[in-house]
């Protein structure tokens, strides 16, 4: 068995409101006059797993985004191996 | 026949469990706390309010997979009542017993105040004592109240303004048996006029009347 580290990055989808993500966007544009004209805050997720390959070890990653870690009806989600 | 019996579910994080088993008592339940690991043995499961598991990850997201939930599910696929107040209503999205999915409040502020609501459906066991139209005054106290919906829903209550950002002001749903309304107002903190609000109490008194007249699903 072999450790394998990823990133899982989890963002809500383009139709789903952000009020966090509008909120940091207006006082970075307000308080500091720095131009961001979007801003999204997602959620940033990093875990070791221990796996016979990496192909097993991403199905696992994926699956447990699946059934815990991404709300597939707002959120959309990428894993990408460290 | 014996009375209709209530069991509240006491999440870790839970904090509106007791005056969910108090409501129920008021209006006749036998009630009692369950937890997690416990077994359904109820004609009304209520889902209280409160942060289940400091609400990480997502509001509802870890509660809604704990040993009770299948339990929870089973009992409402057998047409048992179940009624999940604010955290609960999120346990419930989470657990995909009701549709749609609960986000941060439009103004990403937790709001905590009382406020106007329509009762838009009186067919349901839980909203049969109110009138069709109706509007009551319920608490809310929640951060993550921004009802959004995925396909068309039975809304059973609606803001009569826009309080959080919710699709067409929907403040509590039904699934389509109508056995499982969540809600996102507090019924249970509206029981008597020394409160502020008696307009919760009829929530309960139609679950418990509806139980009486039906017969409960307790085995």
């Amino acid at each position: 068995m072999q450790k394998y580290t990823f990133v899982i990055d989890i963002q809500y989808k383009s139709n789903v409101r952000d009020p966090r993500g509008e909120t940091i966007k207006r006082v970075l544009n307000d308080e500091y006059s720095i131009p961001v004209t979007s801003l999204r805050l997602g959620k940033s997720i990093h875990l070791e797993i221990e796996a016979e390959s990496e192909e097993v070890a991403l199905e696992l990653v994926k699956k447990a985004c699946k059934e815990l870690l991404v709300n597939t009806v707002t959120e959309t989600f990428e894993v990408r191996k460290l | 026949m014996s009375l209709p019996k209530a069991q509240v579910i006491v999440y870790p994080g839970s904090n509106c469990d007791r005056d969910a088993l108090w409501a129920c008592k008021y209006v006749g339940f036998d009630a009692e706390f369950v937890d997690i690991h416990s077994d359904v043995n109820a004609d009304l499961l209520v889902l209280p309010g409160g942060f289940s598991y400091g609400d990480y990850l997502r509001v509802g997201a870890v509660a809604a997979r704990e040993p009770i939930a299948q339990k929870i599910r089973d009992f409402a696929n057998h047409g048992g009542l179940v009624i999940g107040i604010c955290n609960g209503f999120q346990i419930l999205v989470e657990m995909g017993l009701l549709d749609g999915a609960l986000l941060q409040n439009s103004n990403g502020r937790f709001i905590s105040k009382i406020v106007e609501l329509e009762i838009t459906d009186t067919s349901t066991p839980f909203t049969n004592y109110y009138l069709k139209g109706e509007r009551i005054r319920l608490p809310i106290a929640h951060g993550f109240g921004r009802y959004v919906k995925t396909r068309e829903v039975n809304a059973v209550l609606k803001y009569t303004s826009d309080i959080n950002g919710s699709d067409e002001f929907i403040a509590g749903i039904v699934n389509s048996n109508k056995n499982v309304f969540g809600l996102m107002p507090h019924p249970e903190r509206a029981m008597e006029k020394l409160l502020g609000s008696d307009d919760g109490l009829r929530v309960f008194l139609s679950a418990f009347n509806y139980i009486k007249n039906h017969g409960g699903v307790r085995a």
